[in-house]
């Protein structure tokens, strides 16, 4: 793909090349393209990476950390708090009651209901953080602590969890992913940075206040063990996703149907399968054994799981069907009602299609047919149609072409699908497709305008329809901050254009491309100075919010088809003469 | 083509970002100080600014300052006019916060612009070192630390102070330079500790003729006297009318403070300081007497307290007697070879001397060094060997400043950033010396480098742990004794590369 004409972005696209060529190419371009490019431009020459790696994560350590200073969610707001309220008391439910209690303990005030592993993670934090005050987890009395070196702690186990977690496993991802797609270790630096400074990470973990990095960085080191070949590896660390935060279901048919492809495709290796199977169930396993063991313990000293009830047991929440069946004095009972009250909080099937407003179809639809007059059920089908749909063809294509170079445009399809069209979506979970999405910049091209100017859009576009969230809390300055600083570095609007028009590409579909993004923006910068300066009409109170949802959705779409197209495009799926544009185009450059 | 990257502007704007982020950080008693500032100039007429004490922290800096804070009080009313009211001590909306913080961003503009016509000055192969140094002292952690969490207005002076530096870089801006110092001096007055290298460099180069040192340039003279005047005019002119010159001296040089500063500054006294107490235990068995009073004074050294308990007292004119003494000295090294290499190096020497035997000696007053070196450190390595121990002591000697936890991330992470990122930068960039170097000093740097590292962790982290809120001296003392050490070694590298070059 590297070619004689030299334009600022040629040394960026690179097939598998000797190194000579390598070095030759990126001498020729003597401007960095865009300001992140030009802040690595002295690491271009003969720095190890034993110098500028520890720089690179210093730097985006301490915007995490000067971002963390600002409010975090329920800051300030009784009766309930908000999100940083609950990743507390499950420290304090955790470290002070058994473990048989986790996901029964007074589930009205922020009761534990995500997957064991952040039970554990959260017992950790809880038993480290005692050791400095443990007044923080007193049970009762610490709920809706402010205790400022609380926060500090609080932001501290934030950062020290991504740092054991994420980061390892994006560094090695982008290291990989680079070296597999040809791409220089100068320009997998600009990457990663970029890829480190993502807006809406920071916003939601290290201001807003979660933990998603954890659950990312299992799904990073997941992908990344894929692209290394050691799929065991993979499914491990993927059990370890899921594990955390059961919102990395988004990626599962992904994750699957590469598997289960690169089993079948180009030879069945039935041996491999079974390997990958036996693990999967192992690493499940693994995760529940504690819960399992303390259920039995905890039974076995006479300690019940609903110590606030007295007489009957209550019946399953869930699989009710399964009670006759079952033998309520038995030994394993108590594991038995243990795992199926973690499933059940874990998977709320009984809440309604969609929470507050969140730019997914369901939520954007609901403004022109009222969804609510229709049964339940038929929108849980619904929801479930739609999802599938949607899913499938970025799943088939995976699971027909099991190639890395192709598993963030799959995982991005896959979990934009599951955005767009599942249940009980939260505005939050724009996230997960946004962080396939955003590992493109360390792939073939990555860099160049195409693809940097998509990726941007996913971005921009994702961090502004949580500003309803973030604005709720007065996080408006870090917002803006940290959003335009991301698209300064890269290039994007409003601050710059240069990501757009790239000679040598086809000239309609760069057009159609600048003018759909050059729309949306628009349409975010108004949309900001209306909400800012303009109240909603008194019938219509949430008119912006409806606004926001209404564009985010129709945006997210457009990437969820941009994904599905250039997944369809790379793999080579399609029989050839379809697309004798795109061939042209392409043999213009390769 | 030739520009470097990342530009003066990239950074700005990064950094910007940064220091917005930093706006919720912790506020410390200079936030007061300069609201006061601005409701003093904004409310009350010119002639009763030096003379109101409703706050104790009252107006101690010259009339520029205070003009500078009445032209920021114009634009203050339009954000919060509650801010502006003398008896709103303590008052803080966040409105207040946003535009005081603002305010430090947006002055420190003059820094940026100082620090591009220095780079835009320098040409053909120092242009990148140019480039390197200007950042390095942009990105200064001093100024971050200090400006931006701490809260003061060096940048904006310090960029004064660079520009002036800049100008005398050319004949024709001889004049200009001098008159932008005089500028300074009148904004903040711990400037003046700089200013004998400005007396002997304009004198031997303006005053006097460049052939000649008998042949007096008149026309030169009156120009530059006429324009010191009319700034000293413009400055204390209007108190002098009404007879408040005495007023205004007494608010500027407080002379009932200590030789100490709360913190102590690591400068000599600092060492003084230490062997004193160390003498104190060890005094006994050498039969050296010991002054009881001084080991019980809490305040240990303000005016007529016994300070020291072994060692003889320091009094203020033992301060200004090795001040000015170690001043001169490399003076008279510029009067007789008067380039500008040698100017910038006599202020830096000045500043050195200031700092390290001057009376009740501000921690934050290290920029006063590290600034002006920052501009010729990377002439050579001899002068890059030197500079290393101050860069880290200098900057590791601000940590006390800022004390709350949340904080103490930023200011080491970003003072390591900055360390490791300068230092290897630098290190390629300085050309090689064509003298033989001082192999001990590079040695000596290594090692005092790399005790920094453990001194930190025992002092931020370690002693809380083992001793808990007891000997909390204890941390303090060997912060300032260990950065003692690295500038006053620097200060002596300094030396022998100043008069050996």
């Amino acid at each position: 793909m590297a070619s004689a004409a030299p334009s600022p972005h040629k040394p960026r696209r690179k097939s598998k090349k000797p190194a000579a060529s390598v070095i030759k190419s990126e001498a020729l371009v003597r401007t960095p393209s865009f300001p992140l490019a030009a802040f690595l431009w002295p690491a271009r020459t003969s720095l190890s990476q034993w110098e500028v790696l520890p720089l690179i994560l210093m730097a985006v350590g301490l915007f995490r950390w000067a971002a963390g200073l600002w409010g975090y969610s329920g800051f300030q707001k009784p009766p309930m708090y908000g999100d940083y309220e609950a990743q507390r008391h499950w420290m304090e439910v955790t470290t002070q009651l058994p473990i048989s209690q986790w996901y029964f303990h007074d589930l009205q005030w922020w009761g534990l209901d995500y997957p064991p592993l952040t039970a554990y993670h959260s017992w950790l934090l809880g038993k480290i953080g005692a050791l400095i005050d443990p007044s923080w987890f007193a049970l009762y009395t610490s709920r809706g602590s402010e205790d400022p070196i609380l926060k500090i702690f609080m932001r501290a186990t934030v950062i020290i969890s991504e740092y054991l977690i994420y980061i390892p496993a994006l560094v090695i991802f982008v290291r990989r992913f680079s070296r597999m797609s040809g791409v220089a270790q100068w320009t997998a630096w600009v990457a990663l940075v970029a890829i480190l400074m993502q807006p809406a990470t920071i916003l939601i973990d290290h201001v807003h206040f979660q933990y998603n990095t954890v659950m990312l960085g299992f799904v990073t080191a997941s992908m990344s063990s894929m692209v290394a070949g050691r799929y065991m590896w993979a499914a491990i660390f993927f059990v370890a996703a899921l594990g955390f935060k059961q919102m990395a279901l988004y990626y599962a048919p992904a994750v699957f149907s590469f598997l289960l492809g690169s089993c079948i495709f180009p030879r069945i290796n039935a041996g491999r399968f079974i390997i990958i199977a036996g693990v999967t169930a192992l690493s499940f396993a693994l995760l529940i054994l504690p819960l399992v063991l303390g259920a039995l313990y905890d039974a076995s000293r006479g300690i019940d799981s609903r110590p606030d009830l007295d007489g009957l047991r209550p019946p399953l929440p869930i699989f009710t069907q399964l009670e006759s069946y079952l033998d309520e004095k038995a030994v394993y009972y108590p594991v038995v009602e243990l795992l199926v009250q973690m499933v059940h909080r874990v998977f709320p099937f009984a809440r309604g299609l969609f929470e507050d407003k969140v730019a997914n179809f369901w939520c954007a639809a609901n403004v022109v047919i009222k969804l609510r007059h229709y049964p339940t059920a038929l929108l849980q089908r619904a929801s479930l149609v739609a999802t599938l749909a949607s899913i499938a063809p970025p799943n088939f294509v995976l699971f027909l072409r099991p190639r890395k170079e192709l598993l963030p445009y799959a995982f991005a399809a896959t979990a934009w699908g599951f955005f767009l069209f599942s249940y009980q979506v939260h505005e939050k979970s724009a996230l997960l497709p946004l962080l396939p999405m955003t590992l493109l910049l360390a792939g073939k091209q990555g860099l160049g305008k195409d693809i940097r100017a998509w990726v941007g859009f996913a971005n921009m576009l994702g961090v502004w329809t949580m500003f309803p969230l973030l604005q709720r809390v007065d996080l408006r300055v870090p917002y803006a901050v940290l959003t335009l600083l991301w698209a300064y570095l890269l290039g994007l609007p409003p601050t710059s254009t240069s990501a757009y028009f790239q000679e040598g590409e086809n000239v309609w579909a760069q057009w159609a491309t600048a003018v759909i993004h050059g729309a949306f923006y628009l349409a975010m910068g108004v949309w900001h100075v209306a909400e800012m300066f303009v109240p909603p009409p008194v019938d219509k109170p949430d008119l912006w919010v409806v606004a926001n949802v209404g564009l985010g959705a129709t945006g997210f779409a457009l990437c969820y088809v941009w994904c599905l197209w250039k997944l369809t495009v790379e793999s080579d799926i399609l029989p050839k003469r379809l697309w004798p544009a795109k061939m042209d185009a392409s043999k213009k450059t390769q | 083509m030739s520009e470097t990257y990342p530009t003066i502007t990239q950074c700005a704007i990064l950094a910007t970002a940064f220091k917005i982020l930093l706006f919720p950080a912790y506020k410390s008693t200079d936030f007061e100080v300069h609201r006061n500032w601005l409701a003093i100039t904004h409310s009350l007429p010119l002639w009763e600014w030096y003379y109101e004490k409703t706050s104790e922290w009252t107006l101690d800096y010259p009339p520029f300052f205070a003009y500078f804070e009445w032209a920021l009080s114009q634009v203050a009313k339009l954000v919060d006019p509650a801010m502006l009211r003398i008896y709103n001590l303590e008052y803080d909306s966040w409105q207040t916060r946003y535009f005081q913080r603002f305010s430090v961003i947006t002055t420190e503009l003059v820094l940026i612009y100082a620090l591009q016509t220095y780079v835009d000055s320098t040409h053909g192969v120092a242009k990148k070192a140019a480039q390197a140094a200007a950042l390095s002292i942009f990105l200064s952690p001093g100024l971050l630390i200090i400006d931006h969490i701490h809260f003061q207005y060096n940048g904006c002076m310090y960029g004064l102070l660079i520009a002036s530096l800049i100008l005398a870089r050319q004949k024709s801006g001889l004049l200009a330079s001098g008159l932008v110092f005089a500028v300074l001096l009148c904004m903040k007055h711990i400037y003046a500790y700089l200013a004998p290298a400005y007396v002997v460099f304009l004198l031997r180069t303006y005053c006097l003729s460049p052939k000649s040192v008998l042949r007096i340039q008149f026309f030169n003279c009156a120009k530059l006297g006429a324009g010191i005047l009319a700034i000293l005019g413009a400055a204390f002119g209007p108190f002098a009318v009404k007879g408040q010159i005495p007023q205004i001296l007494s608010r500027l040089f407080p002379f009932s403070r200590g030789l100490c500063h709360a913190y102590w500054a690591p400068n000599v006294w600092a060492m003084y300081s230490f062997m004193d107490r160390v003498l104190i235990f060890v005094a006994p068995r050498l039969g050296l007497p010991v002054k009881e009073e001084a080991l019980n004074s809490v305040t240990r050294g303000l005016v007529g307290d016994s300070a020291f308990a072994v060692l003889p007292e320091i009094t203020p004119r033992i301060c200004f007697g090795l001040t000015l003494l170690f001043q001169v000295i490399p003076l008279v090294r510029l009067f007789f070879k008067p380039s500008w290499d040698a100017f910038i190096g006599a202020v830096t020497l000045c500043g050195y001397a200031s700092f390290l035997f001057g009376w009740h000696v501000h921690e934050k007053a290290i920029l006063l060094v590290i600034i002006p070196f920052s501009l010729v450190a990377l002439k050579d390595r001899r002068h890059l060997s030197a500079f290393r121990p101050l860069a880290v002591s200098g900057h590791v000697s601000l940590f006390p400043l800022l004390f709350t936890p949340a904080e103490f991330p930023i200011k080491t992470v970003y003072t390591i950033f900055w360390l490791i990122l300068f230092l290897i930068v630098f290190d390629r960039l300085a050309p090689a010396s064509n003298r033989q170097r001082l192999f001990l000093f590079d040695r000596f740097s290594i090692i005092y480098i790399g005790v920094s590292i453990p001194l930190i962790l025992y002092c931020s982290l370690i002693h809380q742990m083992v001793f808990g809120k007891s000997y909390e001296f204890l941390p303090l003392m060997f912060i300032s004794s260990y950065s003692a050490i690295g500038v006053v070694s620097s200060w002596v590298g300094y030396l022998v590369v100043y008069f050996f070059p």
